[in-house]
C-alpha cells in the first residue's frame, strides 16, 4: 500500500475485543489503506494511539478522526456503570422492578426477569401527579426530593434518573425537580426521562433513562481522556464517534448524549453498505457480517438503513433510533455437537478462546472454520494475513470425530457443518425480510466480516439471490463504514391522535418545532446551514393497534389523504393486506437533523503486485476440484475470476463456487454472480 | 376426489401420494445434515408466521398479550414446528387441523381458510379462533400452516368477557371447522355472520386477516423449502426429526425413578355456586411410560370452570415439557409415551352444555399439581407453587370519541422458590407466558380510568429457606360510570410452599366507592360509579425448605429491598431486626426460631 510523506488523512477506528481496525483515507485523493493493532481493553485510547502511531504517514495530519465505542455497552454488560438512584412518582416505584411482568421463555418455570441497573432501595418517590391529557391533578411536592439529596451528598450515587408519569407530553414536574436538585446538588449528573426520551411507557422511558444515568460518567471519562491523550495528534480537530443510528456525532456532543453511543459498536458497517449501495446505485442490499461467533444481518431499503425506534440490552429495553441489527450465534467459532445420535451446529461457540480446533490452543471441538479448512478454503499459511498458521491435522480430526458419530465421511461432515450453518443465516435473512414483507430474491447480497465472503455465495444461492458484493477490505468494513458518515441527531415526540382529527396546520407546527431543535443542534455541532438537511417521518397505525410503521412525510403542510394513501401501502406491502376503511392514528412524530460531513469520493485501490496465482485442490459439492487461488489486491476494476477460485487479500478470503464469476467493479468492490 | 371426501376418513395419510409419485423408483431419503437443516427451518418458519400475526392483529390482547399459537403441520396434520405466545396452546393446534381433514377431506383447494373455534372439539374458549389453510405444492396436499388468536368480542353474554356463565350458550358464536375461504374467495355470507355477532366488528375482522396473514407466510416458506429438496426428501427428514424428537422425550421420562404421586387442590368455587372445586392428579412413571389420571377431580361445574379434553391434554403436556424437556421444539411425535385418563364425567371434559369461559383457571392448578408430583420424583427440578391464576381485571366503559372500551388483562404474581433461589416476583402466571402489562400511560390515554397503584406486594411471599416470590398491588380508580368484572381465584389454595416451605398470601380484592364497597374475588359486570377505587392485590408464590434456615443477612436484606417486613421478619422468619438500624438482635433471634 502505498503510503507517502505528509497529505492530511481521514481516520476511522473500530475497536474490537481482540484487534483494532484503523482505516485511513486520504482526504484529498481518497485513496484508502487499512491498519490493525491489537486492542487495548484496560484503556481503549492506548489501542487508537498505537495505531495512529504506526500506520499514520509521517509529517501527515489528521483531517477528521472518528470512532465506534464499546465502552457504554461493556459497563453494561459487565455491571461497572454508574451506581444510579432513581425518582419516581409516589405509588409507581416498582415499575422499574416489574418490568413487563413478563416470561420470555415461556416454558420455563424457573424462570428469572433481566437483572436491572438499580435495585429497589435506590427508587426515591415523590408526591406528584400528571393526568393523561397533560393537565397537573396532584402538583410536585419538591421536599420529597430531600431523601435523595441526603443519598447523594452521602456518596451512594454518582447519579441520578427522573422519570414521572406522563412526563412525555408534559414535563413540568421533572423539570421543577432538576432546579431543585441543581440548587442542591450542583454538578451532579441528573437525567430527565422526557429529555431522554419523550415517549409514552413508563417502563421503557424509565428504563431509557436510567441506562443514560448508568453510562454517562463512564462514557464521559473515556472520552474526556481519549481528547485529552489525542490533543497534539487532533490539532484542533474534532473528534467523533459513532451514533447508534449510524450517524456521527462530536465526542463533545456524545459526553452530553452518551446513550447514543451505546450501540454505535456494530453500525459502521451498516452505513458502508448505505455508501456502496449508493455510489453503485444499487439501493436495496442485504448486509451480512459474519465474524467469530456472531452473524449479523440488516437491511438497506431505497437506499437506506432499516432503523428501529427501540432497542433491547441485557433484556432493558431502550426507546433509542438504532440501526436495526439482527444478530445470532453463528460464526466461525460455532461449534458442531451432537444430540440424541443427531447433529447440530451452534449456537455455541469455541469463542476466540479456545477457538477452533486449527487454532491449536487447546480447543478439540469441530467448528464451522475447522470445516472450511478441512475443505481445503482456508490457507493455513495465509489466514488473518499470514499472522496465524493453522493447523490442518488438528482441524480433520475434530471433524473425523463428528463425522464417525453419524456415519460420514469427514469431507461430507465438513460440508455438512457449512450447510447447516449457511442454512441458520439464510433463515435469519429470511425472517428480518419477511418482518417488512420483502422478497431477498430483489436485493443483492453485501457480505463482509472476517468470515463472511467465505460463506456469502452458498448463502446467496440457498436465497435464490443472483448477486453477492464483497466491498473492499472487508475484513475492516466497520471502519471503512465509518468515514461514510453523517452527523445524525432525531428529535422527536409523541403525537397521538387520530389522523382525521389532526389540524395539517398544527401538525407542521409540530414538525417546525422539532426541526429548529435540530437546526440549532446541527449548529452546536459546527455544521453549515448550507449542509442541514432534515427528514421527516411519522409513525402511524390502525386504531387499536399498537405496532407502529414509520412514513417518511413530505416536508412543508401534510396532504392528509396522500398520507393515508401512502400507509395503506406501505401496510399493504408488509402485511399483504390492508383496511382502508379503519381509522388510522398517528403516534410519533421525528425529524432526522442531518449534517453532511465533507468527503472524497470512493476511489478503488490501485492493483498492486501480488504473487502469480497458484492451485489447490479445494472441496465444492462432494468432490475435489482444482482451485486457483488468486490475490485480490492485484486485481484492476474490470478484471473477472472464474469460479471455483479462492479469493485472498489481508483481511478476509473469499470462496468463489464453481458456476460463478467474481468481477471487480466500480470503487474497487467485487460482484460475485452465478454464470452456470 | 370429491368422493373421497364423503368417503370417509382415509383421506390424507401416505397412501394418496405414493400412487401420485412416479413409478417404483427409490424413494429419496435425507441424510443427518439435511434432517438437521430442516429441522431447524421448520422453528424459523414459524416464528416467522408469529411476526406476521403479532405485527398485524388488531387486538393488544394479540400483540401485547400474545394470547396466540402457531404451527407448520405435515399434511396428516402432525406438528412440524410451532411458536406459541401463550404456552398453553403447545399441544392442541394439530388436533384442529385433523377435523379439518376429516370435515373436507380431499374437498380441500389452495387458497382454502378454514377456522373453527368449538371448545368441546379444540379445547379453550370460544374467544380463541384457529384459522388454518392447505398447503399445496404442484397439486398435491403437502401441509398445513395454522393460528390460533383470542378474539376480544365473540359475542358473548357480557361484552369482551363473561364471568358468570352457566351454559356455552352464553359464551357466544360457536362454530365447527367452517371454510371462510374457497379458492381465495372470502365467503362473505360467513363475514357477515362474523360481523353480526360481535360487538367489535372491524376489530374481529382485522385479526382474522392478520391469521390469514400468518398462515399465507407459513405457505410461502414451506414453498420455498420444497422448492429447494423436494417432497421426498422433507417427508424423509420429517420422519427423522419426529423420530429424534421421540427419542429424546423417551429417554426423559425413563431417567425419572419409578413410582406413584399424586397431589390435589381446590379452586374457591365455579363462579356461580359456593362449591369448592377439587382437582386430583396422580402421576405414575413406569419404565418409560408416564400415566396422569385426573380420577378424583370434580364432575361438570355449573359455572364456566369446565373444560373441553383436548385442552386438558395440552396442558398436561405443558406441565411434562416444563419439568422435562424446557428447550426441544415440539413436534408431531413429542410426548410419545404420556397416557392421559380423565373419567367421562370431569370438570376437564366438558360436554354440551358445560360453561368454558375460564377453563384456564382449573388448568394452572392442575399444572402446579402436577410439576409438585414431577418434583418429587425428580428433586432436582422441584419448584414451589406459583400464585396460580390468571386474575383477570376487566372494566368496560364507553367513549364519545370511539365508542365502547373494553380494558381487559391479566395481573401479574408471584412465583414459587426452588433450591438456590427465592421465587421471582410481579411475575405472569403460567397460562399467560408472554403476556406485558399495559402501561399506565397508556392505559390512561384509552379508558376512563386513572392507575393509583403498582407495586411489589410485601409479605405476600411465602417464607423458606429460599422465599416464594411477591405478588402485586394494582390499584384502578374508575374516572366515569364503568362495568367491572373481576376473576380472581386461589384463596382456598394458594401458592403452597415444598420441602417445609410456607404458601405465599392468597390474592385480595378491595373495592371502595360511592354506595359500594367489596371485597368478593370474582364480580359479574358490576356498574362502580365515578370515583370507585378498585384495589387487586395478587399472591405470593409459595416458598422452599424451612423458613428458619434463612440466614437472618438474607432476611435484613429482603427488608431493605421491600419484600418483607419487620414485623414479617420476626412473625414467618423468627429474625428480630431492629427497625431503625436494621440490625439483627441475635438473642431474639435465637429464641424466636426456637419456637419455629
Amino acid at each position: 500500500m502505498a503510503r507517502g510523506k505528509g497529505g492530511r488523512y481521514r481516520v476511522s477506528v473500530d475497536i474490537g475485543g481482540t484487534f483494532t481496525d484503523l482505516v485511513f483515507q486520504d482526504a484529498k485523493s481518497g485513496d484508502t489503506f487499512t491498519g490493525k493493532v491489537l486492542s487495548t481493553p484496560a484503556n481503549p485510547a492506548g489501542g487508537v494511539l498505537e495505531g495512529l502511531k504506526t500506520f499514520l504517514p509521517k509529517d501527515a495530519g489528521l483531517e477528521f478522526l472518528i470512532h465506534g465505542t464499546t465502552v457504554g455497552v461493556n459497563a453494561v454488560l459487565e455491571r461497572k456503570g454508574a451506581r444510579v438512584a432513581l425518582v419516581t412518582t409516589r405509588n409507581f416505584g416498582d415499575v422499574y422492578a416489574i418490568q413487563g411482568n413478563d416470561r420470555r421463555d415461556i416454558f420455563s418455570i424457573h424462570y428469572r426477569k433481566p437483572k436491572g441497573l438499580l435495585r429497589r432501595r435506590d427508587v426515591f418517590t415523590v408526591r406528584e401527579r400528571l393526568r393523561s391529557d397533560q393537565s397537573v391533578e396532584e402538583p410536585i411536592l419538591l421536599a420529597d426530593l430531600d431523601p435523595v439529596i441526603a443519598a447523594a451528598k452521602e456518596g451512594r450515587y454518582d447519579s441520578i434518573a427522573i422519570c414521572f408519569l406522563h412526563a412525555y407530553s408534559n414535563p413540568v414536574h421533572e423539570l421543577a425537580a432538576e432546579k431543585y436538585l441543581a440548587e442542591r446538588l450542583p454538578e451532579f449528573p441528573v437525567i430527565l426521562s422526557h429529555r431522554v426520551s419523550p415517549e409514552w411507557r413508563e417502563f421503557a422511558r424509565s428504563s431509557t433513562a436510567i441506562m443514560e444515568a448508568y453510562i454517562a460518567p463512564v462514557v464521559k471519562r473515556y472520552l474526556t481522556t481519549l481528547i485529552q491523550e489525542l490533543k497534539r495528534t487532533l490539532a484542533g480537530r474534532e473528534l467523533h464517534v459513532m451514533e447508534s443510528n449510524g450517524g456521527a456525532m462530536t465526542a463533545a456532543a456524545a459526553r452530553e448524549h452518551p446513550l447514543q453511543t451505546l450501540l454505535s459498536g456494530p453500525v459502521g458497517g451498516a452505513i458502508g453498505a448505505k455508501a456502496v449501495a449508493k455510489s453503485l446505485g444499487r439501493p436495496n442490499l442485504i448486509s451480512i457480517d459474519m465474524g467469530g461467533t456472531s452473524f449479523d444481518a440488516s437491511l438497506i431499503v431505497d437506499g437506506q438503513p432499516t432503523l428501529s425506534g427501540e432497542a433491547e440490552l441485557e433484556g432493558l429495553p431502550i426507546q433509542m433510533s438504532n440501526v436495526d441489527i439482527h444478530v445470532i450465534g453463528a460464526g466461525g467459532g460455532s461449534l458442531a455437537w451432537l444430540e440424541g445420535g443427531n447433529i447440530r451446529v451452534g449456537p455455541r461457540s469455541a469463542g476466540s478462546v479456545p477457538g477452533p480446533a486449527c487454532y491449536g490452543r487447546g480447543g478439540t471441538e469441530a467448528t464451522v472454520t475447522d470445516a472450511n479448512v478441512v475443505l481445503g478454503r482456508i490457507d493455513p499459511a495465509t489466514f488473518a494475513g499470514g499472522r496465524m498458521t493453522l493447523d490442518v491435522g488438528a482441524a480433520q480430526a475434530a471433524v473425523g470425530r463428528v463425522a464417525r458419530a453419524i456415519g460420514l465421511g469427514t469431507e461430507a461432515m465438513a460440508q455438512g457443518i457449512l450447510d447447516i450453518v449457511n442454512a441458520k443465516m439464510a433463515d435469519t435473512v429470511r425472517t428480518i425480510t419477511i418482518r417488512r414483507g420483502i422478497d431477498p430474491r430483489d436485493f443483492a447480497l453485501f457480505a463482509y466480516g472476517g468470515a463472511g465472503p467465505m460463506h456469502a455465495a452458498a448463502i446467496a444461492q440457498q436465497l435464490e439471490i443472483g448477486e453477492v458484493i464483497v466491498p473492499v477490505h472487508p475484513g475492516a468494513f466497520s471502519a471503512w463504514g465509518m468515514l461514510h458518515t453523517d452527523v445524525m441527531q432525531e428529535f422527536k415526540r409523541t403525537y397521538y391522535h387520530l389522523w382525521d382529527h389532526v389540524a395539517p396546520a398544527e401538525l407542521e407546527a409540530a414538525y417546525k418545532e422539532l426541526e429548529a431543535r435540530g437546526r440549532e443542534s446541527l449548529a452546536h455541532e459546527g455544521i453549515a446551514a448550507g449542509k442541514m438537511s432534515f427528514a421527516r417521518t411519522a409513525d402511524f397505525r390502525y386504531e387499536f393497534q399498537e405496532y407502529q410503521i414509520a412514513c417518511d412525510m413530505p416536508s412543508g403542510v401534510a396532504d392528509k389523504a396522500k398520507v393515508r394513501k401512502a400507509f395503506d401501502a406501505a401496510y399493504l406491502k408488509q402485511y399483504g393486506h390492508a383496511n382502508a376503511e379503519a381509522r388510522l392514528e398517528i403516534v410519533t412524530l421525528r425529524v432526522m437533523a442531518i449534517g453532511k460531513l465533507d468527503r472524497p469520493g470512493i476511489v478503488a485501490p490501485r492493483p498492486v503486485a501480488v504473487p502469480p496465482a497458484r492451485k489447490r485442490m479445494v472441496h465444492f459439492d462432494g468432490r475435489r476440484h482444482e482451485t486457483a487461488i488468486v490475490g485480490r489486491l492485484g486485481l484492476a476494476v474490470g478484471k473477472g475470476v472464474k469460479g471455483p477460485a479462492i479469493i485472498e487479500e489481508p483481511t478476509a478470503t473469499t470462496v468463489l463456487p464453481p458456476g460463478w464469476k467474481a468481477t471487480i467493479i466500480k470503487g474497487g468492490h467485487m460482484s460475485l454472480k452465478r454464470v452456470g | 376426489m370429491a368422493k373421497r371426501a364423503t368417503g370417509g376418513r382415509k383421506a390424507a395419510n401416505g397412501k394418496r401420494v405414493a400412487r401420485k409419485a412416479p413409478a417404483r423408483r427409490k424413494r429419496a431419503v435425507a441424510d443427518p445434515i439435511t434432517t438437521e437443516v430442516i429441522r431447524n427451518f421448520v422453528v424459523a418458519c414459524a416464528h416467522d408466521m408469529n411476526a406476521a400475526l403479532y405485527r398485524s392483529a388488531f387486538s393488544s390482547v394479540i400483540y401485547e398479550g400474545r394470547d396466540s399459537a402457531v404451527a407448520l403441520l405435515d399434511r396428516n396434520g402432525q406438528t412440524l414446528g410451532q411458536s406459541t405466545g401463550v404456552p398453553i396452546f403447545v399441544g392442541n393446534i394439530d388436533v384442529c387441523v385433523r377435523l379439518a381433514l376429516r370435515r373436507y377431506g380431499d374437498d380441500l383447494a389452495p387458497g382454502d381458510v378454514i377456522m373453527m373455534n368449538d371448545p368441546y372439539i379444540q379445547g379453550t374458549h370460544a374467544h380463541d379462533v384457529t384459522v388454518l389453510g392447505p398447503i399445496h405444492y404442484k397439486n398435491a396436499l403437502v401441509g398445513f400452516a395454522a393460528s390460533r388468536a383470542h378474539w376480544q368480542d365473540i359475542g358473548t353474554i357480557d361484552a369482551g368477557s363473561t364471568m358468570g356463565s352457566t351454559s356455552i350458550y352464553h359464551e357466544g358464536l360457536r362454530f365447527g371447522p367452517s371454510r371462510i375461504v374457497r379458492k381465495g374467495v372470502v365467503n362473505q355470507d360467513w363475514l357477515d355472520l362474523l360481523r353480526t355477532n360481535t360487538r367489535l366488528k372491524d376489530v374481529v375482522v382485522g385479526d382474522l386477516n392478520a391469521q390469514i396473514a400468518a398462515i399465507k407466510t407459513g405457505e410461502r416458506r414451506l414453498t420455498q423449502m420444497l422448492d429447494r429438496v423436494g417432497v421426498e426428501v422433507f417427508e424423509s427428514a420429517k420422519e427423522n426429526i419426529f423420530r429424534q424428537s421421540a427419542e429424546l422425550d423417551r429417554a426423559a421420562v425413563a431417567a425419572i425413578p419409578d413410582g406413584t404421586y399424586t397431589a390435589e387442590g381446590t379452586l374457591d368455587n365455579d363462579g356461580v355456586s359456593n362449591e369448592p372445586v377439587v382437582v386430583r392428579v396422580t402421576i405414575t412413571i413406569a419404565g418409560d411410560r408416564m400415566i396422569v389420571d385426573l380420577a378424583g377431580t370434580s364432575g361438570p361445574l355449573k359455572g364456566a370452570l369446565n373444560c373441553g379434553r383436548e385442552q386438558t391434554i395440552s396442558m398436561i403436556r405443558l406441565a411434562y415439557k416444563a419439568m422435562l424437556s424446557p428447550n426441544t421444539p415440539i413436534t408431531g411425535r413429542s410426548f410419545p409415551t404420556l397416557e392421559v385418563k380423565i373419567p367421562d364425567e370431569c370438570m376437564f371434559n366438558a360436554r354440551d352444555p358445560a360453561a368454558c369461559e375460564w377453563y384456564f383457571t382449573g388448568l394452572g392448578l392442575l399444572a402446579d399439581l402436577m410439576i409438585t408430583c414431577l418434583g418429587k420424583a425428580m428433586p432436582e427440578k422441584a419448584i414451589a407453587a406459583q400464585y396460580g391464576d390468571s386474575m383477570v381485571a376487566c372494566f368496560v366503559g364507553a367513549d364519545p370519541r370511539q365508542g365502547r372500551w373494553i380494558a381487559i388483562e391479566p395481573t401479574a404474581g408471584g412465583w414459587g422458590a426452588f433450591k438456590g433461589s427465592d421465587g421471582e416476583s410481579a411475575l405472569i402466571n403460567l397460562c399467560n407466558g408472554s403476556f406485558r402489562n399495559i402501561p399506565t400511560e397508556v392505559y390512561e390515554v384509552k379508558h376512563a380510568m386513572k392507575m393509583e397503584e403498582f407495586a411489589i406486594r410485601r409479605d405476600s411471599g411465602g417464607a423458606g429457606r429460599w422465599r416464594g416470590g411477591c405478588g402485586v398491588v394494582r390499584s384502578y380508580r374508575a374516572l366515569k360510570d364503568v362495568d367491572v368484572s373481576l376473576w380472581f381465584e386461589r384463596s382456598a389454595t394458594p401458592g403452597w410452599g415444598i420441602v417445609g416451605g410456607k404458601s405465599g398470601q392468597p390474592p385480595i380484592i378491595a373495592i371502595d366507592g360511592p354506595g359500594i364497597r367489596s371485597g368478593a374475588l370474582k364480580l359479574k359486570a358490576q356498574t362502580i360509579p365515578a370515583g370507585t377505587l378498585v384495589r387487586t392485590m395478587t399472591g405470593g408464590g409459595g416458598g422452599y425448605g424451612l423458613a428458619k434456615d434463612r440466614p437472618p443477612e438474607e432476611v435484613v436484606e429482603d427488608i431493605v429491598e421491600g419484600f418483607v417486613s419487620v414485623e414479617g421478619a420476626a412473625r414467618d422468619y423468627g429474625v428480630a431486626v431492629d427497625p431503625r438500624t436494621l440490625k439483627v438482635d441475635e438473642a431474639k433471634t435465637a429464641a424466636l426460631r426456637a419456637r419455629m
